[in-house]
């Protein structure tokens, strides 16, 4: 790893490790030759992708035209795995030196510990929504970002765009400024989170395991459950041991950049009620609504229109300078913009933190993880956004830090 | 003895999966309510009667097996959800009086998964047996650490009989527990011949934050190679902060 802590592949590395490599040519010749509007080799990254499921193309270019794929991973890959292009256990590809910078695209249950892992590796990471599986993980995302000073960008970009509207940009400076005392503004999202389409099968049969499938590694640190196809490719977001159903699903869609412009990324909801019939073990199934209020006052709904009695509660209302006095108002309008939201592949050549940072991604997902919840609990649950624990509820904060399976954890 | 007729009405008040497996259409809400309230005022017999619906890993097409899944966990989360803290303790012990004997083993697992839930330190020593059982042991374990209370004396009593995997996670879930009277056997552990006990046991150390094992996560980390040596390294870092956190910091002198 080069000492600056960026780590670009040399020209000289680069050639070394690839030459003779025919099937590495075959990926990056364009780049190592060069040639007009080519990016040179010392500006090239090593790169891997783990998860390569639907999305995992798609993640992967997130990571811009600068970085090469030198390794894909997936645990189905039992049948054509060669541990050099080709793998099923991302460890032996975190142990590359010439891999830069990783996208993740599993399901979500093994988004937390490969991130951290690779960002103990020296890597950089763009991973897939939702961030996390549980609370806990993300805190422990956001500290690996920092004591490994790398960077890392969740695979969701609403934000980027939100950002640069002007209403959501005065909106964002209101909050951002704490001189709006109490917030009685309500956020309401309804539908779209895809609650009967991501539910799980309650009644599914054991089935033989896929040859080509390392079924203990697909499952991690979640338990080790009989093999069901329709805990895998895409339909895994029903159950609780990988994802969080619609909800943790398209909530991080929905919810990460109206978090931005709420001025939210460092803070979470104190207060979560849900409007469901008693979760099922281990399926995700339905939920009519679940109301989240902030410490200053702001609401969040989520309502599925799915099941269940309409959200009848409060509407929808935003905030305006009209809020503010006369003082505060010309204090608002003295504030500057926002910095423009860093993009991935200018953060890993600038070392720039991008606009997706993991305490961004983290508290974005912990909304959707309190409303989870506050579902599967069956009561109205009070969080310390500062101790990341729900108040006074042991039920609570079992689902807040779950243990995992051995040899996995945070 | 086998459930009662009134049971199994009551366990058939429970939603029917729709067309694709899922409890997605149908779901009354009061209606599962009103039977689980039922269900609470049998108390034991009726807890015990769902476990004897309990079919695990499902087989054959009866939904019954199906719906009294749902109902006993439907009824943890109604004792947990109640003041008293007697119902969710009566609740707990029945379930752990269902273990350990020849119920199938994934009946049991999903008994152990509902006291994760709805489990406090009544059920410690009944799970602490579970970790000699090679199936049951990684639930019992999840179980115990979920629980907390309690759980720390019976894996670190396990340990010194567990190989192989139940030793793996035994050790883990006591690093999880920060068990600090756990750390001589965990220092030694981390000379083991199996690296996953190593990592396991290096990471324990660490989390718990024994100052005594400094130079053993130093040396090992700088003997180790590739996966180990990235995360015995990891191990080193965390141990640096646990041992810099506030109360500790002459530790790191």
């Amino acid at each position: 790893m080069s000492s600056d802590g960026r780590r670009k592949v040399s020209r000289r590395r680069f050639m070394t490790e690839t030459a003779g490599a025919a099937a590495a040519l075959a990926i990056v010749p364009r780049s190592v030759l060069g040639g007009r509007g080519h990016v040179p080799p010392s500006e090239t990254f090593g790169g891997a992708l783990v998860g390569c499921g639907g999305r995992g193309r798609y993640t992967f270019g997130g990571l811009g035209p600068n970085v090469v794929r030198l390794a894909s991973c997936d645990v189905k890959f039992l049948d054509k795995a060669d541990n050099k292009e080709v793998y099923t256990d991302f460890r032996r590809v975190l142990e590359r030196k010439d891999i830069d910078v990783v996208a993740i695209a599993t399901p979500p249950h093994w988004h937390a510990l490969i991130s951290i892992a690779a960002m103990e590796a020296g890597k950089d990471v763009l991973c897939e929504k939702p961030l996390t599986r549980f609370i806990a993980e993300g805190r422990a995302v956001v500290e690996a970002e920092r004591r490994y000073s790398r960077i890392f960008q969740i695979g969701t970009y609403g934000r980027f765009s939100a950002s640069r509207s002007p209403g959501n940009i005065l909106t964002h400076k209101i909050m951002a400024s704490g001189l709006l005392k109490k917030c009685e503004a309500v956020h309401i999202k309804r539908s779209g989170l895809k609650v009967q389409q991501w539910s799980g099968i309650v009644n599914a049969k054991p089935q033989p395991v896929p040859k080509n499938l390392d079924w203990d590694m697909y499952c991690g640190p979640s338990p080790l459950r009989p093999y069901h196809p329709h805990r895998t490719g895409g339909t895994h977001r029903g159950y609780w041991d990988y994802e969080g159903g619609g909800m943790a699903d398209m909530g991080q869609h929905h919810f990460d950049f109206v978090q931005w412009i709420w001025a939210k990324d460092d803070t979470s909801a104190v207060e979560i009620e849900a409007h469901a019939p008693p979760a099922h073990p281990e399926a995700c199934a339905m939920w009519g609504w679940v109301e989240l209020k902030y410490a200053d006052g702001l609401t969040f709904v989520m309502e599925s229109t799915e099941w269940g009695k309409p959200y009848d509660r409060k509407r929808p209302r935003g905030i305006s300078l009209g809020d503010l006095s006369e003082g505060n108002r010309r204090k608002v309008e003295a504030m500057p913009d926002p910095a423009p939201l860093v993009d991935f592949p200018t953060a890993i050549r600038t070392r720039q933190r991008p606009g997706g940072h993991a305490e961004a991604a983290h508290h974005s997902a912990a909304i959707l993880h309190l409303a989870n919840i506050a579902i599967r609990v069956g009561h109205k649950i009070r969080y310390d956004p500062v101790t990341e624990q729900v108040v006074g509820d042991d039920e609570a904060n079992r689902l807040v830090n779950p243990p995992m399976r051995a040899p996995w954890h945070l | 003895m086998a459930p009662s007729g009134q049971l199994k009405a009551l366990v058939d008040q429970m939603p029917d999966p729709d067309e694709r497996g899922m409890y997605c259409t149908d779901i009354d809400k009061e209606k599962i309510e009103k039977a689980v309230a039922a269900m609470h005022k049998g108390g034991r017999k009726a807890i015990v009667g769902l476990i004897d619906m309990l079919v695990e890993p499902l087989q054959g097409d009866d939904v019954r097996p199906v719906k009294a899944k749902y109902a006993l966990h439907c009824l943890a989360l109604a004792v947990c959800n109640l003041a008293d803290e007697g119902p969710r303790s009566e609740f707990s012990l029945t379930l752990a009086s269902q273990l350990g004997g020849d119920r199938p083993k994934a009946v049991q697992a999903y008994l152990v998964q509902e006291l994760q839930t709805a489990g406090g330190k009544e059920v410690a020593g009944t799970l602490g047996t579970l970790l000699a059982d090679d199936v049951l042991c990684e639930p019992a374990a999840q179980a115990l650490a979920a629980i907390g209370d309690g759980a720390a004396e019976q894996l670190r009593s396990a340990l010194g009989k567990a190989a192989g995997k139940r030793r793996l996670t035994i050790i883990q879930n006591l690093g999880v527990l920060r068990d600090a009277t756990s750390v001589a056997a965990l220092r030694e552990a981390v000379g083991d011949p199996d690296a996953g006990i190593r990592l396991a046991a290096g990471w324990a150390l660490a989390n718990i934050g024994d100052r005594g094992a400094v130079d053993l996560l130093l040396k090992a980390a700088g003997a180790a190679k590739g996966w180990e040596r990235i995360q015995m390294t990891k191990a080193c870092l965390l141990l640096a902060e646990k041992l810099q956190a506030p109360g500790k910091q002459s530790a790191t002198a």
